[in-house]
């Protein structure tokens, strides 16, 4: 289902960026919410946190 | 939303880790309750009359202090020393306190700027003279109250409880926050945070469906990770109906509603005028309900009749001595009081309704709605949200889902979870991660995902929902097409929109619902609603080449907290991926 035609460097092309989110407060509440804190305070992401 | 940009309240009294014995308290207007977290189990504590669900009312008879249902009977004979709906009260104006409840009880007053009651709470001398009246705040009424909830707490625990999780309405002010505090402190509890109701609710829904999902692998599909959620709280006194993203566990409030019309103390009042009628009608016209002790009788006895009928078909009321020392028994069925009390349920069902449009979006986006609260036993109200809702959610109720929560649980449950969590922090790690800073990010505006090719044509599939807080990662599995070879995936965000297919009338009109009434609304031809995607931006477009026939393509999204999008698509078990970002 590729065109023939369609070509682009290292065979991916970039059209956009996301559009603009929102901020909005999460509760505070639960066991995902506290990893997302624990990440947030010792600035580290997923696969940083998965390791400890 | 309403804590938006506050901190939480400080309680002043700390313990170490070590030192704690933590528990969850739903502090209600009318009822409280408490709960414990052992292990990974909850138990929601009865308390020493044996009540889950105790009602949050303190009496005084001869200087002994009663609390929850025996002080709740004492509304009939000793309404004077009785303190109830209080809780509403707590670090408000005396002006812009709404007494209308207190009525039947000890009246608020203001002494000094604060809300106070008198009430003789002291035993009388020896020589009978009776005992002067005190008057006492409402502060001090909610620590004896506390203290009684957590002195049941710790009989039942056979330690003492030293902390706990507490949920408050999301509305609650920054000053009404503080009272709760202020008179837990008083109480020598320690508050470890403060949550929402909601959050509560939520909170207990998680842990339960994450517990199911561990148990059954095969339940992804339906235990989906991300997911629109209505809770609908419905209470005595008020009735907060919150529309929550909710994504891997954590929940994003969107909107919240408020009410304090269409609530339980409602319901009991349709039955009050109902049998105070039909007592009027065989009784020469006397109406029980201008007497302030009978109308206490058949309130109490009201919402005894109220509770019989959410499990039962019938339910019978009877009061020995209504009023003019006449006695006064009757039954009445299930279909007679639902439609008495249909504009109640019908409020409610609006109050749902305006929240999801509030939220911006259409019912048929909702995955799930919960029932809350002492109300939602209701079997009625869990039939009218299964009608709302067309069937597109699951409506989680006792009615609809016998294995769900007890409803009158849930907030207590959710607020042992979560001091079950945190009673191991230290105040100040508790403060941090609950802070603004911490709780606010990004969140998607629009769902991001695939358009892939198949036999019907283009297909977009989310991976990620809209308002998901980022970071996120989500991943799917695609089938190739049938074919293989080289694949073009194009990455784009998509909103949800609904197609109206208007169907002619059913054939089969004569509906099995139970609802036999007749209704002409049924008359119209249906429409059938669906939900359908639309492509919004193509972020990018990738090639997958050598793709083997009949494969499944992994293909994942993660998005950062700075809003950057990465992307890969591989070929489970093959050699075709590709990775980039934008």
């Amino acid at each position: 289902s590729l065109s023939a035609d369609w070509a682009a460097e290292g065979d991916i092309k970039r059209i956009k960026t996301l559009s603009a989110g929102a901020h909005r407060s999460l509760e505070p509440v639960g066991p995902q919410y506290l990893a997302h804190a624990r990440r947030m305070r010792h600035n580290r992401t997923f696969s940083e946190d998965d390791r400890i | 939303m309403a804590s938006e940009g506050t901190t939480a309240p400080r309680s002043a009294s700390k313990y170490a880790p070590e030192e704690r014995t933590a528990i969850g308290i739903a502090f209600g207007n009318t009822n409280s309750s408490i709960a414990f977290t052992f292990d990974d189990r909850v138990e929601v504590i009865a308390n020493e009359d044996g009540d889950r669900q105790i009602p949050t009312i303190l009496s005084y008879i001869d200087g002994e202090e009663y609390y929850g249902t025996q002080a709740k009977s004492f509304l009939v004979r000793n309404s004077k020393n009785t303190v109830a709906y209080f809780k509403d009260l707590l670090g408000r104006d005396f002006a812009s306190i709404d007494p209308s409840y207190c009525h039947a009880s000890a009246h608020p007053q203001e002494t000094n700027g604060e809300v106070t009651f008198t009430i003789i709470d002291k035993a009388s001398s020896e020589d009978g003279e009776a005992a002067a009246p005190s008057t006492v705040s409402v502060h001090d009424i909610a620590t004896r109250y506390l203290k009684r909830l957590v002195g049941s707490a710790s009989d039942y625990l056979g330690r003492k409880v030293t902390s706990a999780v507490i949920s408050v309405p999301s509305n609650f002010s920054d000053a009404q926050r503080q009272a709760i505090v202020k008179a837990a402190d008083a109480a020598e509890l320690e508050i470890l945070q403060m949550i929402t109701d909601s959050a509560a609710i939520a909170a207990a829904y998680a842990a339960r469906i994450d517990s199911e999902t561990a148990a059954n692998e095969d339940a992804t599909a339906e235990h989906k990770k991300d997911k629109i959620v209505v809770i609908a709280d419905i209470g005595g006194t008020r009735t907060d109906a919150t529309v929550i993203s909710s994504s891997a566990g954590m929940a994003t409030v969107l909107t919240a509603v408020h009410d304090y019309e269409f609530v339980g103390a409602a319901l009991d009042k349709v039955l009050i005028d109902h049998f105070a009628k039909e007592f009027a009608k065989k009784n020469k016209g006397i109406d029980p309900r201008e007497n302030a002790r009978s109308l206490a009788k058949l309130r109490l006895e009201a919402e005894a009749t109220k509770k019989a009928l959410s499990l039962g078909s019938n339910g019978s009321f009877s009061v020995e001595s209504l009023a003019d020392g006449i006695d006064y028994t009757a039954t009445i069925n299930r279909f007679r009081y639902e439609t008495l009390a249909r504009p109640v349920f019908d409020g409610i069902n609006r109050l749902v309704e305006s929240a999801v449009t509030k939220a911006g979006l259409d019912l048929i986006d909702v995955d799930v709605v919960l029932l809350s609260g002492g109300t939602a036993h209701t079997p009625r109200i869990a039939d009218s949200m299964r009608t709302l809702f067309n069937d597109t959610a699951t409506i989680v109720a006792p009615s609809t889902i016998p294995a769900a929560t007890n409803p009158s649980e849930l907030q207590a449950r959710g607020a042992a979870l979560q001091a079950n969590l945190v009673r191991d922090f230290d105040a100040e790690e508790i403060e941090q991660s609950a802070h603004p800073m911490v709780s606010t990010v990004q969140h998607t505006s629009l769902a991001v995902g695939v358009i892939a090719q198949s036999a019907a044509g283009e297909v977009f599939t989310p991976i990620i929902a809209a308002e998901s807080a980022v970071p996120v990662r989500r991943a799917i599995l695609l089938p190739a097409p049938k074919d293989g070879g080289d694949i073009l995936l194009r990455f784009a965000e998509g909103s949800t929109h609904v197609n109206t297919v208007v169907k002619a009338k059913a054939a089969k009109s004569d509906d099995d619902s139970d609802d036999s009434d007749v209704d002409s609304e049924d008359e119209e031809d249906e429409e059938e609603r669906s939900k359908g995607w639309k492509v919004q931006n193509v972020l990018a477009e990738a090639a997958l080449r050598g793709v083997k026939k009949g494969a499944k393509i992994e293909v994942a999204i993660s998005i950062r907290a700075d809003m950057g999008v990465s992307f890969t698509a591989r070929e489970v078990g093959g050699k075709a991926a590709i990775r980039g970002s934008l």
